[in-house]
């Protein structure tokens, strides 16, 4: 057993101070709401990244190779998603020892006894709730970091809520390190450590909220801070068979307020894992794309 | 020669005093036992049972490994037979402890095992380790019984005699040690059997290296964890109740630990429980109650919510919880709780109405902390002596077949704590409450006009647990309301919560319209989903999309996405990707629409499900159905195994998506390892020394469908019963440490019986095998029966007519072993012995890991008929081992040994 495989299993709480140093360079350019990687090709998806970004041709590779397989899946409905995928990078929210599986389509362990949800998942889920520009989103359950980092490509207005101090703590400096270089994007996630049920009265209602912590029911103060007319999704299942479900806050027209739940695909059947794989350069259709 | 005069030769142990070799193998015998037990809790309460259970069915392979090699060496343990015995026994105790804190220091984490291939690893290792220790007890316990040969009953008897006394031993030992130090139990009785062989051997020297490898082992396992800082048992991160201990003000207010698991119950502000809270309770009422609950844990699963005793205003919310259905029809009823959990159903009938409330709960555990804990008395209320409360200390299924009192209300609700979906899936589990026969009960202990409402997790997609329940409930009501197929379809009312719980309602009379009118008002009030009313239309033409939809989404290879997708489904991303496509801007979205009125696919399956199972055709739809759907009954009392046997080659690359069918998954692949391992294990004497082994040898064919029946057949009885005896005894780990040593010791009497009967082997043992074969069959169909009868009396008494059961196929059982195995000893078969031995333990392997895929794909009774036909098959086999030696092996070199 070599020494990173050793690390990948030690307990939850080796894994902090695992966070990856990763590529250090700062982001040469700075963040522009209308700019947007070229998704023509890999190669000037890399180019553009690198040259705007900073970020390592590597991961880059792998980050547009996933992209791909999610728009394959139907994970990505929009552009404004898709741009918020592409400009997420992935491995800055992973463990070090599972650096190598970033892009996989798998959950990974962060360690506190959390994962990172797989990517596909964090796709289906935040097209869903379709965050548009300037809504207001609320996320309970930081974890990782890397949602309310998708997020805050789609509307710079989000809050996140941890109920663990020390993965709080952990991913408040994950956000800080990376403000720091230039992913001035997370300045606009507001990160506390609490406990989520209550929400975030301060600064409710919300347009959105992304609910990713178990529990037996739906907190009723999250769906009193849900706007009408707001959508909840709350990924419901162990970690590689989640299901979204879709928690839509209606008022009747005699002011009566209700709440429909459904899932995510308006009524229809899909596979529920991704079954693609690249195959040089083009999407194959029968094979596990892990 | 015959059997009975080499019988005379010389003992094996001529200057050892007999009674302390049999103590020796009877204490190493039952801290191998009391090993296996220890691991199979180690592993419950630190990460999943049913991986445990895999790793000790491997590990028992050691007995097959020691046996291939002695049979290979057969000679030279004959000749170092001291030396080879007391190293192996030594070594027993230091391997166990060693073992054991590496393994802890690489836990196995069954979450990552698709993502992270070192997962596979830790387990190969964990299996490793572990196996150590029981190679050690092998070579011991095979040495002696080499040198035994000739009188194998005896040392047989004292070997199951021991192991099963340390069964009973280990379930007492539960009450005394924590988990993590439960490994002293094995090492006690290991030094035990290390101070009995050295005394007999008159060993001081033994006695000086034994004592000091107690030493070590001990010092190790107390010594070491707290000076190098490192766990004994370290409990997984993904454990229930290592989250809760990761809040902030978490504390532990209360810990117990017995045979009935380890119960925890932790205090935060930060645990919410409202199961199945119906979301228009946020619009509709005041706060729901903070700093209001304990969360209950057993073996660090959970939690279950406990409720502090809260006043009248802040239990308003109780109306919104799906257990409070019945009381919407049934003022002041007497209501009866069939599991009391948490307490919280028991709360919401008392809070409703009730008249009187008898709760039951089997647990004795949790009884216990909630009648006699001060702090959660306080805290509850105590609401187990309020004066409308009365408790019934076992099963409530089992008191409602006995009782002739009739209840208003018969309520089981969310008796899993955390919903039917747990990370390193589920062990394959005997559910006796929600069977067929259950049911049955409790629709015919309600009064007239009386319902039960049972109300079950709803978090699977594709619906799996809910469709098992409600084939259930409709069959008992089919079997208590006759042919009249009006009186079933009139009796159910079906409502459920999207990825939350569902609800059946049964009356016995069948509800009125004003009735059904006023559950319909409730569940719209609620935004629950109704699912089935008397009267409710279902369109059928939606029926094969739905059933060829959910089996194209876990077992198509993605292609056939689309023609499964409906007009309201996401939109797909069009253009993207291409050079041309629009700038990043905003793109139109129907997502934040009020949604139509389309139900989702899950929903319309169980509408499906209703409507077939009411109307006729269900047996069609349940075939076509992705996953099986079949009634649970007591002979198949399991909500795990729902991957249909035939799809099982094609989950290997997905098994994410079947994450909580992984013990289930689990119990194949050890049926495989262990066949792979078995077949090499069996044949490795074959591939070393063929000719020179076994060339004289009649009857090797025989001998070996013998001892492989034999191992087979014990195996299969004896964890056949353990999943059957729950119902009477119900629970798991109190019922195997009653089976081990019911079976093991009324085994040993009937191998120490067998020795009298040797020289008429040849008449009387088929007449032993019939008559097994007969008990186990006849067990089949009838012992459920018995089970339930004695399940309604007194612990201590429901004991004893168990031990009283498994007494007479356990002592028949004890005569083939032995007897075939003093036969090839005194024909001086000595390489067959050493191997059939090991035959035995190789398929004793396989058979433990087939009960399971028995059980759930064909009933536990088939299981234990399996069993009589292994046996009646060894009966054919029997007159092999008879077979004499060929007349070219000196009898010089027989009667040398």
């Amino acid at each position: 057993m070599n020494r990173r495989d050793f690390l990948a299993g030690a307990a939850g709480a080796l894994a902090t101070g695992l966070i990856p140093a990763a590529a250090l360079a700062n982001v040469p350019a700075s963040y522009d709401w209308n700019a947007s990687p070229p998704t023509d090709s890999r190669a000037n998806y890399i180019q553009w990244m690198v040259a705007n970004r900073g970020e390592d041709p590597g991961f880059l590779g792998q980050h547009f190779d996933r992209y791909q397989q999610l728009l394959s899946h139907r994970d990505l409905w929009d552009k404004r998603n898709e741009r918020a995928f592409l400009l997420t990078p992935r491995e800055e929210f992973v463990t070090k020892p599972n650096l190598p599986v970033a892009y996989e389509w798998h959950h990974l362990d962060i360690g506190f006894g959390v994962t990172i949800t797989g990517p596909h998942t964090v796709g289906r889920m935040t097209n869903a709730i379709d965050v548009q520009f300037g809504e207001k989103v609320l996320e309970i359950g930081t974890g990782s970091g890397y949602q309310s980092a998708y997020l805050s490509n789609l509307t710079p207005k989000v809050w996140s809520i941890e109920i663990i101090p020390g993965l709080a703590a952990r991913t408040r400096g994950v956000y800080d390190a990376l403000i720091a270089r230039g992913y001035t994007e997370y300045q606009s996630i507001t990160t506390r450590n609490a406990d989520g049920y209550y929400g975030w009265e301060e600064n409710a209602p919300f347009d959105k909220i992304i609910v990713t912590c178990g529990i037996d029911h739906v907190p009723p103060p999250l769906l009193r801070q849900l706007k009408t007319g707001g959508i909840m999704a709350i990924p419901v299942g162990p970690p590689g068979a989640q299901h979204v479900l879709k928690v839509v806050k209606n008022q009747a027209a005699d002011g009566t307020i209700t709440v429909a739940r459904s899932d995510i695909y308006g009524g229809a059947i899909v596979p529920f894992v991704p079954f693609t794989k690249l195959d040089g350069g083009a999407i194959k259709g029968t094979h596990n794309g892990g | 020669m015959s059997v009975s005069q080499s019988a005379a030769s010389a003992p094996a142990f001529d200057s050892t005093p007999r009674l302390l070799v049999y103590l020796a193998v009877a204490f190493s015998a039952g801290a191998v036992i009391a090993l296996q037990i220890c691991i199979m809790r180690i592993f419950a309460v630190g990460s999943w049972a049913h991986f445990g259970s895999l790793v000790v069915s491997l590990a028992l392979l050691g007995f097959g490994l020691a046996s291939a090699i002695m049979c290979i060496a057969e000679g030279w343990f004959d000749d170092h037979w001291r030396g080879a015995a007391a190293t192996a026994l030594v070594l027993f105790g230091p391997l166990t402890v060693g073992a054991n804190l590496i393994v802890q220091q690489f836990p196995f984490n069954a979450i990552f095992i698709v993502s992270d291939p070192s997962q596979k690893w830790r387990l190969a290792v964990n299996f490793v380790l572990y196996l150590m220790p029981f190679v050690a007890g092998a070579f011991f316990l095979g040495t002696v019984f080499l040198k035994s040969r000739k009188s194998f009953g005896s040392v047989y008897f004292a070997d199951l005699a021991g192991a099963g006394l340390s069964g009973l031993l280990f379930l007492l030992a539960m009450y005394v040690f924590p988990p993590e130090n439960l490994i002293t139990v094995p090492l006690v009785l290991w030094f035990a059997g290390c101070v009995s062989w050295f005394a007999g051997l008159r060993s001081r020297g033994g006695l000086l290296v034994a004592t000091l490898a107690a030493a070590a082992a001990l010092g190790g396992h107390y010594l070491l964890p707290p000076l190098l800082d490192i766990p004994k048992l370290a409990v997984s991160d993904y454990k229930g109740v290592a989250y809760a201990r990761k809040f902030p003000d978490a504390r532990q207010v209360y810990e117990n630990h017995s045979p009935f698991g380890e119960l925890e119950l932790y205090a935060s502000s930060y645990l919410h429980f409202a199961p199945g809270l119906s979301d228009n309770a946020a619009f509709n009422l005041p706060e729901v109650p903070e700093n209001a609950y304990l969360g209950l844990y057993i073996d660090g699963e959970g939690p279950s919510g406990v409720m502090r005793a809260l006043p009248a205003d802040e239990t308003a919310y109780f109306r919104f919880l799906p257990m409070y259905y019945p009381y919407l029809l049934k003022a002041s009823p007497s209501t009866f709780v069939v599991q009391f959990g948490g307490g919280i159903s028991t709360a919401v009938a008392l809070r409703s109405g009730s008249r009187t409330v008898t709760v039951a709960e089997a647990n004795p555990a949790v009884l216990d902390a909630f009648l006699n804990d001060p702090g959660l008395r306080d805290f509850t209320g105590d609401i187990l002596h309020d004066p409308k409360v009365s408790v019934i200390p076992y099963e409530g299924r089992l008191f409602l077949a006995a009782t002739k009192d009739r209840y208003d209300v018969i309520d089981l609700s969310l008796a899993d704590s955390a919903g039917l979906s747990n990370p390193g899936g589920f062990a394959i589990v005997e559910k006796y409450a929600y069977t067929r026969e259950a049911m049955l009960r409790y629709m015919r202990a309600l009064a007239d006009g009386g319902i039960l409402s049972v109300t079950l997790w709803n978090k699977e997609e594709p619906p799996k647990s809910v469709l098992k329940l409600y084939a259930t409930m409709v069959e008992a009501a089919q079997t208590t309301g006759g042919a009249d197929a009006g009186t079933v379809a009139n009796s159910f009312y079906v409502t459920s919560s999207y990825l939350s719980t569902t609800t059946v309602l049964y009356k016995r009379g069948g509800f009125g319209a004003d009735e059904i009118a006023k559950l319909r008002k409730h569940t719209a009030d609620m935004s629950f989903d109704e699912i089935y009313y008397p009267g409710f239309q279902y369109d059928t033409k939606q029926t094969l999309a739905i059933l060829d939809g959910f089996r194209s989404a876990i077992f198509g290879n993605g292609e056939g996405a689309e023609a499964t997708v409906s007009q309201n489904a996401a939109p797909r991303p069009g253009s993207a990707g291409s050079a041309d496509a629009p700038p990043p801007t905003d793109a139109p979205s129907d997502a934040g629409a009020p949604p139509d009125n389309t139900p989702v696919p899950a929903t319309t399956m169980d509408r499906l499900a209703w409507h077939y199972l009411i109307n006729g055709g269900w047996d069609d739809i349940a075939a076509r159905y992705v996953f099986d759907t079949r009634a649970l009954t007591n002979d198949r009392p399991y909500f795990a195994a729902y991957v249909k046997t035939g799809d099982l080659p094609r989950v290997v690359d997905r098994l994410d998506l079947l994450q909580d069918e992984w013990g289930y998954l689990t119990v194949w692949a050890t049926f495989g390892i262990a066949c792979v391992a078995a077949f090499v294990l069996v044949l490795m004497p074959v591939a070393f020394g063929w000719r020179a082994i076994f060339r004289h040898n009649p009857g090797k064919f025989r001998t070996i469908v013998y001892f492989g029946c034999l191992g087979l057949g014990y195996i299969t009885v004896e964890v056949g019963l353990i999943a059957k005896f729950v119902l009477a005894l119900s629970n798991p780990t109190v019922s195997a440490s009653v089976l081990i040593t019911g079976m093991l010791v009324f085994s040993g009497l009937g191998s120490l019986s067998s020795e009298r009967f040797l020289p008429r082997a040849r008449t009387i043992m088929p007449a032993i095998f019939i008559l097994i074969a007969a008990l186990l069959i006849g067990y089949g169909t009838l012992l459920g029966h018995a089970l339930d009868w004695i399940g309604t009396y007194p612990y201590a008494l429901r004991l004893l007519f168990s031990f009283g059961l498994i007494a007479p196929p356990a002592f028949l059982m004890g005569f083939p072993m032995p007897t075939a195995m003093t036969t090839l000893g005194r024909l001086g078969k000595d390489h067959m012995f050493v191997w059939a031995w090991g035959i035995n333990g190789c398929f004793s392997v396989v058979g433990a890991a087939v009960v399971p895929i028995i059980a759930t794909a064909w009933g536990l009774s088939v299981v234990l008929e399996m069993s009589g036909a292994a046996y009646l098959l060894a009966m054919l086999a029997f007159y092999g081992i008879l077979a004499p030696l060929a007349k070219s092996v000196s009898p010089d070199r027989i009667e040398a040994r």
